[in-house]
């Protein structure tokens, strides 16, 4: 099953050395990762794939790994049960235009190097019509240690 | 008012406001700096023969006391020789903080004269990692590094200091009093969980409380035993465990897994409901999953939530510090005015029949020494309140299995990493935390030969560790598996090739005797324990005696093996035999 998970550490390399170690033991299966360096810290977004059961260990390790400020993770959900949706860029720059106009109104929660975190309003989620684009991964948020769900990151 | 300090000064400054008491630490030229202004400091030192066993002795001090233990090695080998400690802290969940010295900043990643990539080799083995940049750096982050050790899960935390940073000169002004770092308190469960746990607990009529490190570390042995005490539950320690339930309480059911007893074993194997407590459902404990506890709800208490889950799928997690949790327990079950359930004298019954069936035992009237009398004598001399810290092997096990304990924190082991070697110096690392009290090292001739170069050390620092050797002139544990498991094809596992142990603690300025009849033990002990310094006993015992009960790999703990195989003996040799 496929997870996208976003993290942020604080401003210190061995963080992030350490998380890249944590997911080669913990064997992750990362299919798209992009990285970023910011004033407060690193950010990170990644889609990996994991059996269900696995998922609540790794959230769980990962936010009690010091240096680690805040965890998300998404559960890729059809539409229209996705409340948020992922797009990668990288190979397709007419990606953007089309993230746009299927999905009018939405909220940025994470950019970087051209993939891209929406979130759906929900008044939008039954009517979405970028359900049949292959960029568009949906999911849903299933846990957070962030308070309430606000805008991550976005790269200028 | 700001004062000027080198960056080695406001280390020192630092780790006295942190309440340390005593360094565990080899020299070398990227600590020069620091060595220099020890020299004047009133931090004490105890100058180790290896860094290894600095790791260990600050290992062992914090196991003792709960509070961070400190070793410190110089650049390259001196980090390196470290990581065994702090990988075996990592694993058992202990707070160590090890200060590695370091090239200058501009040489790092240069290749330098003893430069290793400290941080980079240490992540794996540590909580947390700091590599300081200035001296001006130095307060926060050892403030910092010693909340990190202790809070939440403890763990070991590395910082790495650049010689420039120790030499350098800076102005810093110290807040007018500064209290050693406080842990940060971990609670995640509602008073709806605990409420459901009191539920699960009265619904219950065959419970077990199964406790772990976790216990200990939140001192929460109070808590536990009054669970136990109020419900009539009985409680089974992991081998972290021991201590935290005293051995001969009418509920202790002493270790379980691997070698736990048949009757703990079983115990576990018919539960209906199981009460985890700081312990992680280790493959040790459970043996195969699908047989472990196969009829118990289960309900899991620990700090880390990580480990919720993560081998053992339980019915309730309470996540938090285990003291508050079994608190917040108890609370709820008395204000249901709880009492033992009706089935419950019936279940110890039943758990005292296994007992009876397949005691913890060993042959008693033979002519030579068994290891495991040798524990139980030690245990029935030393005094109440001693300190025993066992090596990794056969002996580790007899100890886990015949020692008896009477409280928390005084049974040191490596028990997650197993690592040989560890025995000794974690005594030595106890004592200089206690040094009235009697500290005793119980390791195998395998591990002893690991580190006993530190036997060095506590005749110059006087650190009256006695160190009672179980000499099977074997690897014994390896020779086991082999005897069991790969059909006696013994490879390597000889040890009969060692120094005479008793010149060779002569040789240290140690008193030292040999033991080879039973009839010598008691003696033996009594007098090694008598005094106020360090001594050394060699116990030869027997190299065929093997550790029971034994669940084999891939096994259920209900397939225990308990006794060795019976040896069919031809009727004419019978014969032959009574004609002697």
């Amino acid at each position: 099953m496929q997870w996208l998970l976003t993290l942020e550490t604080d401003n210190d390399m061995i963080s992030i050395c350490r998380l890249m170690n944590i997911f080669r033991r913990k064997s992750l299966k990362i299919n798209t990762l992009t990285m970023s360096a910011r004033v407060a810290g690193f950010s990170l977004m990644g889609v990996v794939e994991s059996a269900e059961t696995d998922i609540d260990y790794l959230f769980n390790f990962l936010r009690r790994t010091e240096g680690v400020q805040h965890v998300t993770c998404y559960r890729h959900e059809p539409f229209p049960n996705a409340s948020f949706v992922f797009m990668d860029s990288e190979e397709d720059n007419s990606c953007v235009t089309r993230l746009l106009e299927a999905f009018p109104g939405s909220k940025l929660i994470f950019a970087s190097h051209g993939k891209y975190l929406l979130e759906i309003p929900a008044e939008k989620r039954r009517s979405v019509a970028g359900d049949r684009d292959p960029a568009f991964l949906p999911f849903a948020c299933v846990k957070t240690t962030r308070p309430a769900a606000q805008r991550e990151f976005v790269e200028v | 008012m700001p004062k000027v300090y080198s960056g080695s000064e406001l280390l020192l400054e630092s780790l006295s406001r942190q309440h340390v008491e005593v360094l565990f630490g080899l020299p070398g030229g990227a600590v020069l700096p620091l060595y220099d202004a020890l020299y004047s400091a009133g931090i004490r030192h105890l100058l180790v023969r290896h860094e290894q066993a600095a790791a260990f002795a600050a290992d062992g001090y914090a196991r003792v006391t709960g509070k961070p233990g400190v070793c410190l090695g110089t650049s390259g080998p001196g980090a390196t020789n470290l990581i065994t400690g702090l990988t075996s802290a990592m694993m058992d969940s202990i707070p160590v903080v090890a200060l590695t010295g370091q090239v200058p900043a501009s040489l790092i990643g240069k290749d330098g004269f003893q430069e290793a990539d400290t941080i980079g080799i240490s992540l794996p083995s540590t909580k947390q990692s700091f590599l300081v940049r200035s001296a001006a750096e130095v307060p926060r982050v050892i403030e910092k590094a010693f909340k990190a050790a202790v809070s939440g899960r403890p763990g070991p935390v590395l910082v790495d200091l650049p010689k420039n940073v120790l030499m350098e000169n800076t102005e810093y002004s110290y807040p007018a009093s500064t209290a050693p770092a406080t842990p940060a308190r971990v609670r995640e469960w509602t008073d709806a969980d605990v409420e459901r746990a009191a539920e699960m607990i009265l619904a219950s009529r065959r419970a077990v409380l199964y406790a772990g490190g976790g216990v200990i570390a939140a001192d929460a042995s109070e808590e536990l035993r009054e669970l136990a005490g109020l419900m009539h539950i009985p409680v089974t320690s992991t081998l972290m465990g021991l201590g935290c339930f005293p051995s001969r309480h009418p509920l202790s059911l002493g270790m379980l897994g691997m070698h736990g007893s048949y009757a703990t074993n079983m115990a576990v194997c018919q539960c209906d409901l199981l009460i985890a407590v700081g312990a992680r459902f280790d493959d040790r404990v459970t043996g195969r999953l699908d047989g472990f506890a196969p009829s118990a709800k289960k309900i899991h208490l620990d700090v880390d939530p990580s480990e919720v889950n993560k081998n053992v799928r339980v019915d309730l997690a309470l996540v938090g510090d285990a003291k508050e949790s079994l608190r917040a327990l108890v609370a709820a079950l008395k204000r249901r005015n709880a009492t033992p359930a009706a089935e419950s004298q019936q279940w110890l019954q039943r758990i005292e029949s296994w007992r009876s069936e397949h005691p913890l035992t060993y042959d008693k009237y033979a002519n030579n020494v068994k290891p495991q009398f040798v524990i139980e004598t030690l245990s029935q001399y030393a005094s109440e309140d001693a300190i025993v810290a066992v090596d990794v092997g056969q002996h580790q096990m007899w100890g886990a299995q015949f020692w008896n304990f009477t409280r928390p924190r005084a049974w040191l082991s490596s028990s997650g990493l197993g690592s040989m070697g560890y025995g000794f110096p974690a005594a030595m690392g106890a004592q200089m935390a206690f040094p009235n009290r009697q500290a005793i090292a119980v390791v195998g001739d395998g591990g002893f030969q690991m580190t006993l170069n530190d036997l060095a050390t506590v005749v110059q620092y006087r650190v009256p560790v006695k160190i009672a050797i179980i000499n099977n002139r074997a690897l014994g544990m390896v020779r086991q598996w082999q005897e069991i498991f790969f059909e006696k094809r013994y490879c390597d596992t000889d040890l009969d090739f060692a120094p005479d142990f008793v010149k060779l603690a002569e040789a240290y300025g140690i008193r030292g005797a040999r033991v080879e009849h039973r009839t010598d033990v008691a003696d033996a002990v009594q007098d090694f324990l008598s005094d106020r310094e360090p001594r050394l006993i060699d116990f030869w015992v027997d190299p065929a005696e093997n550790v029971y009960p034994i669940v084999p790999p891939g096994a259920t703990l209900a397939e225990m093996v308990v006794e060795p195989p019976r040896v069919m003996v031809e009727e004419e040799a019978l014969d032959d035999l009574w004609a002697v």
